[in-house]
């Protein structure tokens, strides 16, 4: 019996530690218009940002690709589509985050468009911290509704180090690149939120798990959490 | 007996909450591309190139697959950078792997005949 309880403490643990950012309401109900639309091309608008920090915007933009093609989805190439929106003039999404997005459809063949606001990108108190505020909009180009809306509100502790690393540490670890100078730090912070929200992001059409996630609980709209440094993985 | 089950169960778990294998794998494309943004200058570039390389050359995710963009980008870097031809080629690659990027692709080439 105490055997027992004494591996049901862990296990209780662990499954807290993996649902814990979870809502009550399934993706299906959640996301209903990305199951409707199954969209498969995703165009990365140019970050909207409302920081202090002026490099936001170029930066952000960069670590958005890779977490949401690791969700099955073709994401637009992102240096070629920043070289046309800037030339076309349509560098600031603010131009676009509530008009009509039927241009894009016809110019890159995007099924869906991914907004970002970046509210803060700052150290936070300790000045191993940075912490981080991003909205994130995903607007059909089909219809113009807004399909997905996240909010994800990260501190990232750069001073410790755990062993584990809980499930955050893992993605983390996973993301954040090598070199640990103050900009890279804020890049790592970035990477490793973007891969937080979008893992709730339902599976894209390249994905082995592509309309099979219906079921799963989305996580809620808005998350305060804290992402742990891990050991690198050199 | 029940132990065994629940040391199951635990590791099946861990399992599920673990970070999965992705999709495809970037090699060195996170560093190098936020360093070629901030720096712009012939050894970022450099970098950029080879992290493209590496991608193509070596991929090792589940798909065995170059990720979407990769080929389009390269082309592009390329072509920015005097190296039409090969550039041309890497877009058109672009299109053969992903189809649904030849409305895009399509007029950037057709740009570049302008």
């Amino acid at each position: 019996m105490i055997k027992a309880i004494l591996i049901l403490i862990p296990l209780a643990f662990v499954l807290t530690n993996c649902v814990s950012t979870s809502s009550n309401i399934p993706k299906s109900e959640a996301y209903k218009g990305i199951y409707d639309e199954a969209p498969l091309s995703v165009l990365i608008m140019p970050p909207i940002n409302n920081s202090n920090n002026v490099e936001a915007k170029e930066y952000f933009h960069s670590t958005l690709n890779i977490p949401i093609a690791n969700s099955g989805y073709y994401v637009i190439p992102p240096f070629l589509s920043m070289e046309i929106l800037k030339r076309e003039s349509a560098f600031d999404s603010e131009l676009f985050i509530d008009g009509s997005l039927s241009k894009f459809q016809e110019v890159f063949g995007a099924d869906i468009a991914v907004f970002t606001i970046i509210h803060k990108w700052e150290k936070s108190g300790l000045a191993s911290n940075v912490y981080v505020e991003v909205e994130y909009l995903i607007r059909s180009t089909k219809t113009d509704q807004l399909l997905y809306r996240r909010k994800t509100n990260a501190t990232y502790d750069a001073s410790v180090s755990t062993g584990m690393g809980g499930f955050l540490g893992a993605i983390a670890d996973l993301t954040a690149s090598a070199i640990n100078t103050a900009a890279t730090k804020h890049v790592d912070v970035a990477r490793a939120t973007n891969a937080f929200t979008f893992k709730d992001l339902p599976a894209g059409k390249y994905s082995p798990e592509f309309g099979t996630d219906r079921g799963e609980m989305a996580d809620k709209e808005e998350i305060t959490t804290t992402i742990t440094k891990t050991k690198k993985k050199y | 007996m029940k132990n065994w089950i629940l040391a199951i169960l635990v590791a099946v778990i861990f399992l599920a909450c673990a970070p999965q294998k992705p999709l495809y794998t970037w090699g060195n494309y996170e560093v190098s591309s936020y360093s070629y943004l901030r720096d712009a200058d012939a050894e970022t570039l450099e970098k950029l190139i080879a992290s493209y390389e590496e991608i193509i050359a070596n991929q090792k995710g589940t798909r065995g697959e170059v990720p979407p963009g990769i080929y389009a980008d390269y082309g592009f870097i390329l072509i920015q950078n005097g190296n039409t031809e090969k550039g041309k080629e890497m877009l058109n690659l672009e299109i053969a792997n992903y189809p649904e990027s030849e409305v895009f692709i399509a007029r950037i080439l057709k740009m570049l005949e302008e």
